[in-house]
């Protein structure tokens, strides 16, 4: 009996030390927009923390937002808010509401060829081409051509976010369905009379369109000081969500990414501070 | 020189052939790289062709989603009268079928393939406003809007529901139409449906039978119903979803006679005329996230319930005598008719449940319910069984008709006596009597589609007085009695199986 016990503690304390020992794990899903900055958050913080293992895995905000809600990330990335109907999943499923941690600013680019000689858009005409009432450059004040759309897939949070703050309504059936805002760039690099939409990190190669709220409002760029004071009207935040609020291996993640150490990752990344 | 000369030419003649033999060597592989790079171009486009086709059919079946989820389970029944007390059954099997037809057109189909129980349990179009996105039109047969009847049976912590929203809506799905309001701005949601009625009504008359002309509730009373909830956020506490809603509905009576609750007041009324079904519930759902997830939710429900009594036909017997005495021959044609009369009947109830639910990591997941409900909030336990309504003009009424013919000293006398019998009693009983059933459950996710539930229910009847109240039983020709005087053993601890997918 006395060897049983000493032998039971001895299992029992060796659980406890590899379970000490073991590297923690923090799974991360979702935004595409947001994978190179997730990835150079964890890549950063796992050198600073060997014991801590860090997954990055995109695949757009929609499927970052139900592997939270099935259980397979432990932090949803996201480029827009969660939906009701995603929190009401949450709610079934883990009686709480989540949450949601502002992380990052972005401003979504309107992205032309650079040798389009269109260089403004007001959010009126940004919302006409890409529903489809408005299909030639020539109406805005381009070349008499045919405008070619290229967009996101709906499970991305920025192909919602543009829906919901610039479209306002359904995209034209017309607009090509690309797998992330570096896709996107790259059609439109080779396209003379394309125009696409995404992150600002993402923009190498291609021109930035000026965006106005309306015809009598000064348009602005997507530079770090137009988006850090709202001038540039299609600004959004990227957040980070997770079920519950956040405790151990988790929290000391996510605070990090909120300290200025995270927070001057996002600006080496392109996208612009929290705070 | 001429030598020379010849020399000369030689070596220009050599080295124009060896230039044309390069030149020639080096346009073959050009010509070779530019057709298979032509054939490469060819091959992509076929590609790009057959996988635009591809896209296009891929999109029409993206537009079908199949969902479905069947619940697999073993109960152990305490109940002294079960036979068996034990055994395995499929509590749910469904398949839900969802087509998108068109942007903001979605029609969904979803029978229950339960052994011996097939059923079609939705069948509805649902339409979206294009225009405002803030309305929902549905029409069809689907849930009744509320809370505990719409939060599905594949989540839900507990097995079954409460036995308040149980007996007010049962079968969970009535056939109507559904407008639902869902404002971009504001956490508010209202709904307003109308309905046929309580298709689910179970009404048997004293024999036993099934009275169908009134299990189903289609007349021309139609029930409506309007709810409306509002979600507030608590900041990092949490939130807080409330609400309320109305039923306001009737049913056409079946009987001249409409008795109340109390087991005492009587009303006449016309057949066809409208039962009042009515009821109110204040429902609250809370959710906190406190070492993990918690809810605290809630409701009660109050108000008038309504069943259709019944005029069971008439049963008619006869019998004739013939009497010889003297020279009078009289005959006697008796006969007897029986009505049966059963009251509509009105009862005020109330009910209400109240849920603990706590997640425990990411897998694990306990649940508490307490529900309560009064069918006949009237009476008390203890008039269960002897409070009992008796119509004053119960009893026979004999009418008797003579007539009389002589032919010379013989005299001949037909009589016919009718006897009509009215029997109308309605006594109070175990249907009046107050439950109040505590569960506990445990579940383990492992995924998202498969869990397991066990749960200890344990419910609690109103007492009764002694020998008042009693469900008689026979087990293997050994017979017993559930007396509800006391409160019995009724215990259920049953484990669940689910996968969805």
């Amino acid at each position: 009996m006395k060897k049983l016990i000493i032998i039971s503690l001895t299992v029992l304390v060796a659980f406890a030390t590899f379970a000490f020992m073991a590297p923690e794990k923090i799974t991360v899903k979702g935004s595409d927009t947001m994978v190179i900055l997730a990835q150079k958050w964890a890549e950063v913080y796992m050198k600073k923390n060997p014991g801590v293992g860090i997954q990055v895995t995109g695949g757009g905000s929609g499927v970052g937002i139900s592997a939270l809600i099935n259980g397979s990330t432990d932090i949803a990335t996201s480029s827009r808010p969660m939906k009701k109907a995603e929190k009401d999943k949450l709610k079934d499923r883990y009686n709480t509401l989540g949450v949601e941690i502002a992380c990052a600013k972005d401003g979504i680019t309107v992205f032309l060829n650079e040798s389009n000689p269109v260089k403004e858009l007001s959010i009126k005409q940004l919302s006409g081409i890409f529903t489809g009432k408005i299909t030639n450059w020539k109406e805005v004040g381009g070349p008499n051509t045919e405008i070619k759309l290229y967009g996101r897939e709906n499970s991305s949070g920025t192909y919602v976010f543009f829906k919901d703050n610039v479209v306002k309504a359904d995209y034209a059936s017309s607009c090509q369905t690309l797998p992330g805002t570096a896709a996107v760039v790259n059609a439109v690099k080779k396209d003379k009379y394309g125009i696409g939409y995404g992150g600002a990190a993402y923009a190498a190669g291609v021109k930035h369109c000026m965006v106005k709220k309306d015809d009598k409002s000064p348009a602005y760029l997507p530079t770090p000081e137009n988006i850090k004071i709202n001038l540039y009207p299609v600004t959004r935040y990227l957040y980070m969500y997770v079920r519950n609020r956040p405790t151990g291996a988790n929290k000391a993640f996510i605070d990090w990414i909120l300290s200025a150490e995270g927070q001057k990752l996002v600006t080496e990344i392109g996208y612009f501070p929290v705070k | 020189m001429k030598k020379a000369s010849y020399f000369l030419v030689k070596a220009a003649f050599i080295v124009t052939l060896t230039i044309s033999f390069f030149a020639a060597s080096a346009q073959q592989p050009a010509d070779t790289l530019k057709e298979k790079l032509d054939e490469l171009k060819d091959r992509v486009s076929g590609i790009d062709e057959r996988l635009l086709t591809a896209e296009s059919d891929l999109a029409k079946h993206n537009k079908i989603k199949i969902s479905g989820y069947i619940q697999a389970q073993f109960a152990h029944f305490e109940i002294a009268s079960a036979n068996p007390s034990n055994y395995f059954w499929i509590r749910r099997a469904r398949l839900k079928a969802t087509y998108e037809a068109a942007d903001g057109v979605k029609f969904v189909v979803q029978p229950d393939f339960s052994p011996g129980n097939l059923s079609l349990k939705d069948a509805y179009v649902a339409l979206n406003d294009r225009w405002t996105k803030t309305f929902v039109l549905y029409a069809g047969q689907f849930n009744r809007p509320n809370y505990e009847v719409e939060y599905s049976s594949s989540q839900r912590e507990v097995m079954e529901r409460s036995r308040v929203i149980l007996a007010c809506y049962p079968g969970e799905r009535a056939l109507g139409a559904k407008l639902e309001y869902k404002p971009n701005a504001l956490p508010l949601k209202v709904q307003l449906a109308v309905f046929n009625g309580n298709d689910a009504l179970s009404y048997k008359d004293a024999a036993g039978t099934s009275v169908a002309s009134v299990n189903k509730d289609v007349d021309n009373y139609k029930d409506f119903m309007l709810r409306a909830t509002y979600s507030l956020q608590l900041g990092s506490l949490g939130g807080l979803d409330f609400g309320a809603h109305g039923y306001f509905g009737g049913v056409r009576a079946n009987s001249t006679t409409s008795l109340h609750g109390d087991y005492s007041k009587i009303e006449a009324v016309k057949l066809g005329d409208k039962l009042n079904r009515s009821w109110a519930g204040i429902e609250f759902q809370f959710f906190a996230d406190v070492l993990g997830g918690l809810s605290i939710k809630g409701e009660y429900l109050f108000g008038q319930n309504a069943t259709p009594g019944y005029m069971s036909s008439a049963v008619k017997t006869s019998s004739f005598s013939s009497v010889l005495k003297n020279d009078t021959l009289t005959n006697t044609t008796t006969s007897t008719s029986t009505t049966t009369i059963s009251p509509n009947f009105l009862t005020k109830f109330n009910g209400y449940y109240v849920y603990l639910i706590k997640n425990i990591g990411k897998k694990n997941q306990f649940a508490i319910r307490y529900d309560y409900y009064d069918p006949n909030a009237e009476i008390k336990g203890t008039d269960a069984g002897v409070l009992k309504y008796t119509d004053p003009s119960n009893g026979t009424v004999t009418t008797s008709t003579s007539t009389e013919s002589t032919s010379g000293s013989q005299v001949l006398i037909n009589k016919t006596i009718t006897n009509t019998t009215t029997a109308f009693s309605s006594k109070s009983g175990k249907a009046d009597l107050s439950y109040g059933t505590l569960a506990l459950a445990w579940q383990y996710y492992f995924d998202d589609n498969i869990r397991i539930t066990l749960q200890y229910e344990m419910p609690m009847n109103e007492k009764a007085l002694e020998g008042k109240v009693v469900d008689n039983y026979t087990i293997n020709n050994v017979p017993g009695t559930l007396d509800y005087s006391k409160v019995f053993p009724q215990n259920t601890l049953s484990i669940r199986l689910q996968a969805k997918f």
